[in-house]
């Protein structure tokens, strides 16, 4: 089974809903969550299918099947269904679906939310939905008004006939009792209404009032408060523990073991972090507890030394490349592990009674976080029900699920409901962390700016074998353990002996021409759990290549941009930004002692070209202004395109001007955010975003613009003071 | 026993008198739109208006506050919204939206001593909040939309 099976979009099921009204859904083969819609009946409201209900007066709610993490897909997707359904985004209700096979991800095949392709993957099946609903209910309002559909039209929420005008709402009984129509045609680009507006999200109302709801804010009479002590050098196990200072302390209900450690609970929850600091554990040693972050480096560089690297793509011929080049240059590039820091730390609440559980969180999947609950408790899968609320920030971070464990352990010990939520501290120490990564990249350039041989290698960590060791347990709740540490095992020897990780190599050379490249990577994993982390490896990647770029066009003579342009003659989305961003810079007027450094990375489907302007004051790096210039195809709402780049900007100068997790015997030497600095807004650049639509469907827009950031201000820093910074996070001899 | 006016009521707090006082908000009182990011300090994710000072208050024992006046994100404007929440709206500013009530509350604060706040005063008042999201550029010309409309007022109230 294909999981990019066009036919899985098509309306395929028939049925009759409690409340009278039809439901149809999205036939996804392969996903298990079938039965009836997690859609609570609203005063009669009509449930054409999974996505929709419209009440009989005329108030329309959208049921939103990807999670809202800040990336705005809750506006934009119901801008895709009410563009087609000719009802305005901003007037509808918008919730989070529930947990249904209909809700699945089409690319993922499971209900989940990542790789920035929300809004690419359901553009298709919800304009398909809004244009067939639409059309539903115009032969409900021909029939009801005894006029041939052809003489209706409609308008943002009401049926047109002549000078009359009526509500939806009106003909929902009726439409209740039709056959949905399929195939209905969509609106052409031209005629299109809300896509391509700007107006405030739906959201942004209930964030400015402290009304919005996330995973936090849970409340269940009588509930508990939990933290977890976890090993400070990740995957040791509990040897001893000695409580009775923490259960002296106040507060204190009860201390439980827990898979990934000892479980504090009190009465509150400050009150069970106090106590977790006075419990005494000794920790079994593992072999991470010898590494130290100097020692990362030098492995990576000795795998690559001895050479003993897997290739991931070739093409073309290296060596006659290097013939025809004149100047070469190799370099090596370095970037550190990262954690993640949502300013929402992870937390979950669970009540599970006799033969049930309700589950309140903020994840990236909700399918994996019941079937966690499911695989524990060993309760039937329907009745599970999880409440997944905003998400306070995501990057990658909640798509892994290991609170989810913890609570349902601590829940299963304690019979109360229990909120279980990690301290800050927790969520830097304990996490999950980009993989640090070592790319050596030998590259010569011809006369007249073409790349002509480009061979790179990577070494470091690999995130897809961890990932799926978390995630194979959340998603196939009923396979035994023996066999899911078969599979997780299997994956972590196929990426390191076989094959490569698509994602610890992604970005190596896609942007570019680059007709004879060789590609090649070396696992060495030091043992820290590793994930996906707001552009995956185009985080690094793009450092190393664009840094790369900027020496090669140096070493030549060429300017950096013409040196781009020249190599993306192929690449004719990209070629386009990067002559946007070419005229952008022409305009721009730079102060004295201010320098322009650029960078252009394609990634998620979207190509970015970003220009930085520096300057260098008291020894300190100081970023002024961004223009960052993007292709993201057709923009559903551009207001929320320019903010997610802009937040991509900021989230990406943290990294590069302070981003550095550490290890010291193992353990991760920061802790909070004195010692994991964030950008702040004292030191935040003006960004000027540029959105060049070349046409075509709508691409990524969360990651893509993270990766161009920081070899722009590396570039740009070598121009201000000529020192080349290949390590990350960028220091100043 | 701890009393404190909270949003204009008089609110008694029988809890330990060691409680940081968001933790007070938040599970005593049950008003969750105060948040929970660092527990140190170094967010601002947890301000609050004491007294009408914006103060961080995961690391405030709520002792510190008796016969104080605390103000939440959720009484900052008696009837309809305040102006900055109008104005995050209007620029759409929130992302996850996880900071926005830290933010809006040091934006009032400063607002309130400061009415015509500058670039540079926003970049000192707002540098003790975070946002992940990165929403600084619109926190900011949020912030100055409504700077300079009171500007604008004071101004026509000076020439009238
Ligand atoms: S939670 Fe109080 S400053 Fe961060
Ligand atoms: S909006 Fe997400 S942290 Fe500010």
């Amino acid at each position: 089974m294909s999981i990019r099976n066009v036919s899985r979009r098509r309306f395929l099921k028939l049925g009759a809903t409690a409340g009278g009204g039809l439901i149809i859904g999205v036939n996804l083969p392969g996903c298990s969550f079938s039965g009836a819609l997690p859609i609570e009946q609203e005063s009669d409201g009509f449930i054409p299918h999974a996505f929709l209900q419209i009440t009989p007066d005329n108030q329309v709610i959208f049921y939103c099947p990807s999670d809202e993490m800040g990336q705005g897909v809750r506006t934009g997707l119901a801008t895709i269904i009410g563009e087609e359904l000719d009802f305005h985004p901003r007037d509808m209700v918008v919730k989070a679906a529930g947990l249904h096979e209909d809700y699945a991800n089409p690319e993922f095949g499971v209900q989940a939310t990542g790789g920035s392709n929300a809004v690419r993957v359901f553009w298709g099946p919800l304009r398909q939905a809004g244009a067939d609903t639409r059309a539903l209910l115009l032969n409900a309002a021909a029939q009801d008004l005894g006029v041939s559909a052809s003489e209706l039209t409609t308008d943002n929420g009401y049926i047109i006939v002549g000078d009359d005008r009526f509500p939806y709402g009106d003909f929902v009984t009726t439409a209740a009792q039709l056959a949905m129509p399929t195939e209905t045609p969509l609106k052409s680009n031209a005629s299109f209404k809300y896509i391509g507006n700007e107006f405030s999200r739906v959201d942004a109302l209930a964030k400015s009032t402290g009304a919005a709801e996330f995973g936090i804010d849970a409340d269940i009479p009588g509930m508990v408060y939990a933290v977890v002590v976890r090993a400070p050098v990740a995957g040791a196990r509990v040897l001893s523990v000695d409580k009775t200072a923490a259960e002296a302390m106040p507060g204190v209900v009860a201390i439980v073991p827990v898979s990934s450690g000892i479980a504090v609970v009190a009465n509150a929850y400050w009150r069970a972090k106090n106590a977790a600091q006075v419990l005494e554990i000794s920790w079994e040693d593992i072999p991470l507890g010898q590494v130290s972050s100097a020692q990362v480096r030098t492995d990576f560089e000795a795998a690559l030394a001895e050479g003993d690297t897997v290739e991931a793509s070739t093409q073309g011929e290296l060596v006659a490349g290097f013939d025809a080049a004149s100047s070469t240059l190799e370099a090596d590039y370095f970037a550190p592990f990262l954690a993640h820091t949502p300013l929402e730390p992870v937390n979950a609440t669970l009540h599970i009674t006799d033969n049930s559980a309700e589950l309140w969180t903020g994840v990236q999947s909700i399918q994996g976080a019941q079937g966690l609950v499911e695989r524990l408790t060993g309760l039937p899968r329907s009745n599970i029900r999880v409440n997944n609320l905003y998400l306070g920030g995501g990057f990658g971070r909640r798509g892994t699920l290991t609170h989810i464990v913890e609570v349902t352990e601590i829940a299963m010990a304690i019979d109360k409901p229990v909120q279980l939520l990690w301290s800050r501290e927790d969520d830097i120490r304990n996490g999950l962390y980009r993989p640090a990564s070592l790319m050596r990249i030998k590259a010569g350039v011809t006369t007249d700016g073409i790349v002509s041989a480009w061979d790179v290698q990577r070494a470091g960590g690999n995130i897809t074998a961890d990932t799926l060791t978390n995630m194979l347990p959340a998603l196939l709740p009923s396979l035994p353990s023996s066999l899911l540490n078969g599979l997780s095992g299997f994956a972590e020897y196929l990426f390191s002996q076989w094959t490569v990780d698509p994602s610890s190599v992604e970005g190596l050379h896609e942007t570019y021409d680059f007709e004879n490249h060789r590609i090649a990577h070396a696992t060495v994993d030091h043992g820290l759990p590793l994930t996906f982390w707001r552009s995956v490896g185009h985080s690094y990647t793009a450092f190393a290549v664009e840094s790369m770029m900027d020496e090669l066009a140096d070493r030549a003579g060429i300017d950096p941009m013409s040196l781009r342009l020249a190599n993306t003659e192929n690449k004719p989305r990209m070629h386009g930004v990067l002559q946007t961003a070419q005229a952008a810079m022409k305009s721009m007027t730079v102060p004295d002692g201010h320098h322009l450094g650029i960078a252009a990375h394609s990634s998620f489907a979207t190509d970015v070209a970003e220009i930085a302007e520096v300057s260098i004051e008291n020894g300190e790096i100081r970023v002024h202004k961004v223009t960052c210039v993007a292709d993201v195809g057709t923009a559903i709402n551009p207001d929320i395109v320019r903010a997610q780049l802009e937040g991509a900007v900021m989230f990406g100068l943290t990294a590069t001007l302070y981003g550095r997790i550490d290890l010291d015997q193992g353990e991760v030497k920061q802790s909070n955010f004195h010692d994991y600095q964030i950008l702040r807004m004292d030191r935040a650049p003006a960004v000027d975003v540029i959105l060049v639509n070349s046409g075509g469907d709508p691409t990524g827009i969360g990651e893509p613009g993270v990766p161009p950031i920081a070899p722009a201000v590396a570039n740009a820093v070598f121009k201000a003071t000529g020192q080349r910074l290949r390590e990350l996070p960028l220091k100043l001899a | 026993m701890i009393e404190f006016e909270l949003n204009g009521q008089p609110v008694v707090f029988n809890g330990a008198s060691d409680t940081p006082l968001l933790w007070a908000i938040r599970d005593h009182f049950k008003l969750k739109g105060s948040k929970f990011g660092c527990g140190a300090g170094l967010c601002g994710a947890c301000t609050m208006h004491v007294d009408s000072t914006a103060m961080r208050t995961c690391i405030l024992p709520v002792a510190a506050v008796a016969g104080k006046r605390i103000t939440t994100i959720e009484g900052l404007s008696g009837d309809g919204l305040h102006p900055l929440q109008a104005a995050w709206v209007e620029h759409n500013v929130p992302q996850c939206g996880y900071c926005q009530s830290g933010q809006i509350m040091s934006a009032a604060a400063l607002l309130s001593s400061n009415p015509r706040a500058t670039t540079d005063d926003i970049d000192q008042a707002l540098a003790g909040n975070i946002c992940r999201c990165g929403c600084y550029p619109r926190i900011k010309e949020a912030i100055l939309s409504v700077a300079e409309l009171s500007y604008d007022a004071t101004t026509e109230e000076t020439s009238a």
